[in-house]
């Protein structure tokens, strides 16, 4: 299978590539120049003129983008202002006649964090297809990053303990199982982990976990990428046992993980198990909030009437035997069917 | 001998949102127009299903000779839709600064319906590269800039200018001059021809702030150029739409607020007619973990959702599975919470003047399990000050009325009558007073009952009298020194008529904004009173105290 990945290109990139092309997870798409902050030209100064009366031999509007060497201002008595070093104009001050440039600092690398090849090639974005499987989750944080997969728990329910990462995990993308702590989070990082995938995570944890790195770069000792993605919920939830099982079927496979986007693509995977809304009696179902959340179980039946549930809400409902064993009545609305995996 | 056919005259009333979708049939039952059936499902549950829930219902109720034709009858009933917009229009705004221009032009566009992706002023903290590093990959349809007022040439509001054509492509999206108008035609000459429009600023000096001319050309921007379907079939101009006919045909000054998932509608309309909205991109519930502080303010405000972790890990859940239901009480308070520390975002500024009517929309509001629950959540949330009636657009009725044509919208609101809304009761707020003494003295004057002595209500306290629908009542306030109920008043009693409603009449002197005692055992202490005192059923002709 196949999926379709879009690198977004910031104002002023220059691809490097052409459409056909395959590209590594590292290689650069295409390049940009970034402002690296504001100067002052004198331009009245140097026309000879009142800053008022200067501004109209500009031969720039704001905005435009000057190479090194470029003309600012000329007027008609030979008198020039150039820029010395490739900028973007930002604005003239009528009062003091000087005009503010951003120098753009040395060409710097525009990655895709996949690999793929380009499939086309827009002013604003460029689009890779990656032969491999997309796994999309409802949280997530941090950077682009990419390693080999690696399971790093037995069970789908087990917590991902600060215990179970060590040097083997250095530059991997470990699948941990139903939560991990900020303790470990921070482990994980100082390991050198790549990334870490989980079927949750209390948001104070996650939240405190970037609260800690975002310190720790402000003072310069954070070094390398790291992301995290949360595959089902918010909170003490499962890893869904199917996609779990899949995990380990792809371990030792390349990925690429974006932890803000929460998508993990799975290189040269078949398809995960999918999922969808309104599962029937004898469905794998995996349910999604509040006391199930994360739990799979078995559709056992769905109710003929709505149901009353303890908060008071009346809704369609099924009646769930979980895999631990117990059998409870869930809001259809909080139940997915988890399609099963393929016969090998 | 051959049966008579039998004819059901049906219509659909569909509304489509983000999470979730309602439909309701209305159908002519002995000569009039009723609501024969209603649903509410996850839109991603289809419309097939949809279909079936209706007519499982109408099976309990349909004349058997319609029992096996009820499926063809829905599927080809006539269809009166509105739905939510695909997807949110972003914007980024550059201004001079963060309390002044860029509060205002912020404030104007999520108020307009845009989501502001990006703010980048003068004063915050980034350095210039910063600045125009994250303009350059802002991902936005259009651009906003505001700053300097309109005496004066500032040269900070023309770098903001430069600034955003330094950062975007040409032919980029609009860009919009919202700033000083002594600057219109420099900015002007930054941009290709045709990209920016220029409106009047926001802030045009130190002291005023006047939003309405940039609100009303960003909310024309978000129609023509990012949502070019046929405007009126969105919920967000639809909803206001039927306020605003409901308003002139009752004569009545009408609030609307309709909290979706994603994001919250509220209009205004006057007894003319007339009507202004506003859309507040992130103001639905998903919207909520958005909010600086919102989990702890959650749980501070609910009392019985539980820890304040617990709380951010529901309130991320509500972004990322919208149409999932709370199944414990808990989850169910915090999702509520959630909705009135929305509400009372939307209205931060308040509402000039007292309402006579204040109806809840949208899925957590109009469908709460207890009517007394809809109820806090537009007092906590709105704090209508003064004689406000409260209702709920239960059926979800409301916005696919409002997107019928101008002529009409009217006709469709008076066929359903009665089924259009669910009079909760009406609601006296009063704010001021001084906490424990007494805050209003009301009589209750009911046709056929005897007058009783009137009810004693002190400052943060909140009490009902039982008032059923369909009942009214002449009340006597009296108001104590220092209380008001907004109006101006000559004389310290207000004599007013109250609708009743499943609630009742609701006495609520607990301030606006609601004061809150700092200790958590007082605090969840007086929630739980307030709570109680809403969820009792009330006997006729007594009141419940908290």
């Amino acid at each position: 299978m196949s999926v379709v990945h879009r690198v977004r290109l910031p104002v002023g990139a220059t691809p490097m590539v052409e459409v056909g092309h395959s590209v590594e997870p590292a290689e650069v798409l295409a390049t940009r120049r970034v402002p690296r902050g504001g100067i002052n030209l004198a331009v009245s100064a140097t026309l000879r003129r009142s800053p008022a009366d200067a501004e109209r031999y500009l031969v720039v509007r704001p905005g435009a983008t000057l190479v090194a060497g470029a003309i600012l201002a000329e007027d008609n008595r030979g008198r020039q202002v150039r820029v010395e070093e490739a900028c973007i104009l930002l604005g003239y001050d009528r009062d003091d006649g000087s005009a503010m440039v951003a120098p753009l600092s040395g060409s710097e690398p525009v990655l895709g964090h996949v690999r793929g090849n380009v499939v086309s090639i827009e002013p604003d974005a460029i689009e890779l297809r990656i032969a491999g499987a997309l796994v999309t989750g409802v949280g997530g944080s941090g950077n682009a990053v990419h390693g080999e997969l690696r399971v790093a728990v037995h069970e789908p329910g087990d917590e991902l303990r600060a215990s179970a990462i060590d040097v083997g995990a250095t530059g991997r993308i470990i699948v941990g199982g139903s939560r991990a702590s900020a303790e470990t989070l921070t482990r994980a990082r100082a390991m050198g982990v790549a990334g870490i995938v989980l079927g949750g995570v209390l948001d104070k944890e996650l939240r405190d976990f970037e609260a800690t790195q975002q310190r720790r770069r402000e003072i310069g000792g954070v070094r390398g990428d790291f992301a995290v993605i949360l595959l089902e919920g918010f909170g003490k939830v499962g890893f869904d046992p199917g996609l779990f099982a899949w995990f380990r079927t792809h371990e030792g496979r390349m990925a690429s993980l974006f932890g803000d986007t929460a998508r993990l693509y799975v290189y040269d995977a078949g398809p995960p198990p999918g999922r969808r809304v309104l599962p029937r009696p004898g469905d794998r179902v995996i349910a999604h909030r509040r006391p199930h959340a994360g739990q799979g179980g078995e559709l056992v039946r769905v109710l003929d009437r709505p149901y009353a549930f303890a908060s008071g809400i009346v809704g369609r409902a099924a009646l769930v035997r979980f895999e631990e064993g117990r059998t409870a009545v869930v809001p259809m609305a909080n139940l997915e069917a988890t399609e099963p995996l393929p016969s090998p | 001998m051959t049966a008579n056919p039998v004819r059901a005259d049906l219509a659909l009333l569909l509304d489509v949102g983000s999470a979730w979708a309602k439909a309701g049939v209305i159908g002519r039952v002995r000569g009039r127009w009723r609501l024969v059936a209603h649903a509410t499902q996850p839109t991603a549950w289809g419309a097939t299903a949809l279909r079936r829930s209706l007519v499982d219902q109408l099976a309990a109720s349909a004349d058997p000779r319609l029992m096996h034709r009820l499926d063809d009858l829905i599927a080809g009933a006539n269809r009166i839709e509105c739905h939510t917009a695909r997807r949110p229009a972003r914007l980024a705004v550059v201004a001079v600064s963060r309390e002044l221009s860029g509060s205002a032009a912020r404030r104007a566009a999520e108020a307009a319906g845009w989501e502001v992706v990006e703010t980048v002023t003068f004063d915050d903290g980034r350095t210039l590269a910063g600045r125009l590093g994250i303009l350059q990959a802002a991902e936005v349809e259009a651009w906003l800039i505001a700053g300097g007022f309109d005496d004066a040439r500032s040269p900070r509001a023309l770098e903001a200018a430069a600034l955003v054509a330094s950062a975007r492509r040409v032919d980029g999206g609009p860009v919009i001059w919202a700033g000083s108008a002594a600057l219109a035609d420099e900015v002007e000459r930054l941009f290709e021809p045709g990209a920016l429009s220029v409106v009047g600023n926001p802030r045009p000096d130190a002291r005023r702030e006047e939003p309405a001319a940039l609100r009303t050309h960003l909310a024309a921007l978000l129609r023509e150029a990012v949502t070019p379907e046929d405007e009126t079939h969105l919920s967000s101009v639809a909803f206001p739409r039927a306020i605003g006919a409901l308003a002139g045909a009752t004569g009545l000054r009408i609030l609307g607020v309709d909290l979706g998932a994603r994001s919250a509608t509220r209009a205004l309309a006057e007894p003319d007619g007339t009507f202004a909205s506003r859309v507040h991109a992130r103001g639905g519930l998903a919207g909520t973990v958005f909010a600086p502080g919102a989990a702890a303010r959650v749980a501070r405000l609910a009392g019985d959702a539980g820890e304040e972790a617990a709380v951010a890990d529901l309130l991320q859940t509500l972004r990322a599975r919208p149409s999932s239901l709370p199944q414990t009480s808990e989850e169910l308070s915090a999702t509520q919470t959630a909705a009135r520390v929305q509400l009372t975002g939307m209205f931060e500024e308040g509402v000039a003047g007292s309402v006579d009517l204040l109806i809840g929309a949208g899925q957590t509001i109009a469908a709460a399990p207890r009517p007394t629950q809809a109820a806090r959540m537009l007092l906590d949330g709105v704090r209508p000050i003064g004689v406000t009636q409260l209702a709920v657009d239960a059926a979800a009725l409301l916005g696919p009325l409002g997107s019928l044509p101008d002529d009409e919208i009217g006709e469709g609101l008076a066929l359903l009558g009665e089924d259009l809304l669910v009079p909760l009761g009406t609601a006296v707020v009063c704010r001021g007073g001084v906490p424990g003494r007494l805050a209003m003295r009301v009589t209750v004057h009911r046709a056929g009952w005897p007058t009783r002595l009137p009810i004693e209500v002190r400052t943060g306290q909140l009490q009902v009298v039982a008032l059923p629908r369909g009942q009214v009542a002449e009340i006597t306030i009296e108001l104590q020194s220092g209380v008001s109920l907004g109006a101006v008043r000559r004389s310290s009693q207000v004599q007013v008529s109250a609708t009743g409603g499943v609630v009742g009449l609701i006495l609520d002197a607990r301030g606006v904004p609601i004061a809150l005692p700092k200790r958590s055992d007082d605090r969840r202490e007086v929630l739980a009173g307030w709570r109680d005192s809403l969820a009792r059923e009330a006997i006729a002709g007594s009141e419940r105290v908290a």
